[in-house]
């Protein structure tokens, strides 16, 4: 059986539960590859996360999901519904704040929430208004004289009025206050409560690490990294002065250690960083054996995983259940 | 196709726009009207008279400008009833697709359950419509000015002829008497209601010539200069073709030679109300029927509705900018 084949099995199979389904998308502007045969499933009732540094793909995967572009390569659908074949049913199915959302800047905020409440049928008038009361929002104001905040405030009520199945949220606490932002991540949480999916891009880690079921990596288009939160609270990073003798990793530990060394430099000591995946009970004998000194070990945040990634570094080793699930560590 | 939610915000954006450009061409072509009655058609001829050597830059011949009819029919190649027809047609048509990419409003917009098809064609239909109701302003301009409107005509002396001689002779050395009547008995408004859909189909041609390059651009002050610059060359190639013999031909690839109201009006009074809506009827110093040239420009936005439509369908929408 042919690789396509297998993947289009594998999707297949997930179908079901998977409300976003992509299977080696593609999306170039001419020369430039904005997205990269991306593959990834969200669940149904996850909060997904999506990272990554400017033009790594994130808004593209997002427009190409929802039929603002149109991929080059490879399949995509949302709640079993191809956008390229169905824009329409896509976007019955999805609420969508862009990165940028801009709204009529003629009407007052309550206008702006009844017009986009009219036009889609999942629309709830009085949800959106309850949200914008939450968020504070004075709706008596022309959008034009709105601060930049207050419309992302309202275009946070727009998006979060009609109960659909899916919410894609790009950066949407972007020029917001941290109060606001809390709100929103509540919100967030909310909506997943009600067993709705959330799609989520932020360049806020902490935000992504505090709601987020599982996140997605990307960089220069690709998928380079999923990773299941849950397991990143089992990870540490445990730091101390080089030892004078070369260190083995035994062979039961191999799995799940991660060890880097730096060497010393003129004015530097030499470092150690052991990164550990799953439990750390059974590594602290072997630890305390290498007689470390100045160590020190802390919970390996998204941060690390990041800066690896980022870095194009392999940012942990992982046991084979916490591998990533679809495209993996790439160098 | 047309989505009502979309329409009403669309009407409510083209609301002050209309209604400037509505009573700009209701009161000018009332004004235009009341200002024909002050011009005694005797110094109307004199004037004419003077530039007879530029009657081939006119749209028809000088002499259906000496009736009231073919001066009051005048209206319609006004430049600002031009002018005002083109800026609602130029600036709806630029709005539709680049004007909201512009604004960055198009993102949220088509987040909705809403297609592509049905934004485009409810824009038209706000501005097809609207466009529909300009011209039968200028239409009830001209009504009005007629209805309301004298004029004052000079009655011949009583005079006789001198047989063999052939000379004419005034009985009494009194002025001629002068009576005054309402224009209404001169002209018949009825005969603008041709002009006033060469009116439209001029006007929606631009429309859907603007709505196509919106549809093909992302930034509105490109469209708007593109269509300008396609209506400025168009302007001109026509000019040429009336200047030069040889460069005739200009004007068979020039929307304006479509754009006949004045011929009509003289059509509509010389033949009958019904000769300018013919198909088969020959124009007199043209080349087709009298109703194939505003079809002509009717079917040519047809055509550019069509191709924004397939355009629009297909294209990746531009993260706002």
């Amino acid at each position: 059986m042919g690789d396509g084949k297998l993947v289009q099995q594998h999707e297949d199979s997930r179908l079901s539960d998977d409300v976003v389904v992509c299977d080696r998308l593609s999306k170039s502007f001419g020369d430039f590859h904005a997205l990269r045969e991306c593959s990834l499933g969200v669940r149904r009732g996850e909060i997904f996360g999506l990272l990554g540094p400017n033009g790594a793909g994130k808004t593209t995967l997002i427009r190409t999901l929802l039929g603002f572009l149109h991929p080059t390569g490879g399949r995509c659908s949302v709640d079993g519904v191809d956008p390229t074949l169905d824009g329409l049913g896509v976007r019955r199915r999805v609420s969508y704040l862009p990165g940028d959302a801009r709204l009529p800047r003629h009407m007052r905020g309550k206008s702006v929430l009844r017009f986009f409440a009219e036009m889609h049928p999942d629309g709830d008038l009085t949800r959106s208004l309850h949200v914008a009361d939450r968020l504070e929002l004075d709706l008596k104001r022309h959008v034009a004289f709105m601060s930049t905040g207050m419309r992302q405030k309202l275009a946070l009520a727009v998006v979060l009025g009609p109960r659909t199945p899916l919410l894609i949220l790009d950066e949407p606490t972007a020029n917001l206050d941290p109060t606001v932002r809390a709100a929103v991540l509540e919100l967030v949480i909310e909506a997943r409560n009600e067993n709705r999916t959330v799609m989520f891009s932020s360049h806020v880690l902490s935000e992504i690490e505090d709601t987020c079921d599982r996140v997605a990596f990307l960089r220069q288009g690709s998928l380079v990294h999923e990773l299941e939160l849950a397991d990143l609270a089992q990870r540490h990073r445990i730091t101390a002065t080089l030892p004078s003798e070369a260190i083995e990793v035994p062979t039961n530990f191999v799995d799940c250690v991660d060890v880097q060394v730096t060497e010393a430099t003129r004015g530097r000591v030499g470092q150690l960083r052991i990164d550990t995946a799953g439990d750390l009970a059974p590594l602290l004998h072997w630890l305390d054996s290498l007689e470390l000194r100045r160590v020190r070990i802390e919970p390996l945040g998204l941060r690390s995983v990041y800066d690896d990634v980022h870095q194009n570094r392999a940012p942990y080793v992982a046991s084979p259940s916490t591998m990533p699930l679809s495209s993996g560590v790439k160098p | 196709m047309i989505h009502r939610v979309m329409v009403r915000t669309y009407i409510g954006q083209s609301a002050l726009l209309w209604c400037s450009c509505g009573l700009a061409l209701f009161s000018f072509a009332w004004v235009r009207v009341w200002v024909t009655s002050l011009l005694d058609m005797g110094q109307f001829r004199t004037i004419l008279e003077q530039f007879r050597e530029f009657e081939k830059f006119a749209p028809i011949e000088f002499d259906a400008l000496f009736t009231y009819p073919g001066r009051v029919g005048m209206t319609f190649d006004e430049p600002i009833v031009i002018l005002c027809t083109v800026i609602w047609c130029i600036s709806r048509g630029s709005d539709c697709v680049s004007g909201e990419l512009g604004r960055g409003t198009l993102e949220m917009l088509l987040a909705q359950p809403i297609t592509r098809r049905q934004l485009l064609f409810s824009h038209a239909a706000v501005s097809v419509t609207g466009l529909a109701l300009l011209c039968l302003l200028v239409w009830a301009g001209v009504y009005v000015g007629v209805q309301t409107t004298s004029i004052e005509e000079t009655l011949p002396s009583p005079s006789f002829t001198i047989p063999w001689l052939n000379v004419e002779l005034p009985l009494s050395g009194a002025e001629s008497a002068k009576e005054s009547m309402p224009l209404s008995e001169r002209v018949d408004s009825s005969v603008f209601a041709s002009p006033t859909f060469h009116l439209f189909a001029f006007g929606f041609f631009l429309l859907g010539l603007s709505t196509l390059v919106s549809c093909l651009d992302r930034y509105r002050w490109r469209t708007v200069g593109a269509v300008v610059a396609f209506y400025v060359i168009q302007l001109v190639m026509f000019g040429l073709s009336k200047a030069a013999k040889s460069l005739e031909w200009l004007g068979s690839v020039s929307f304006f030679s479509c754009y006949k109201p004045q011929k009509m009006v003289t059509l509509a009074v010389n033949e009958s109300l019904a000769a300018p809506w013919s198909l088969t009827q020959q124009t007199p110093g043209a080349d087709l029927p009298p109703l194939a040239y505003p079809l002509i420009l009717v079917a040519l936005g047809i055509i550019a509705y069509v191709a924004a439509s397939i355009h629009f369908t297909r294209r990746d929408l531009p993260a706002p900018l």
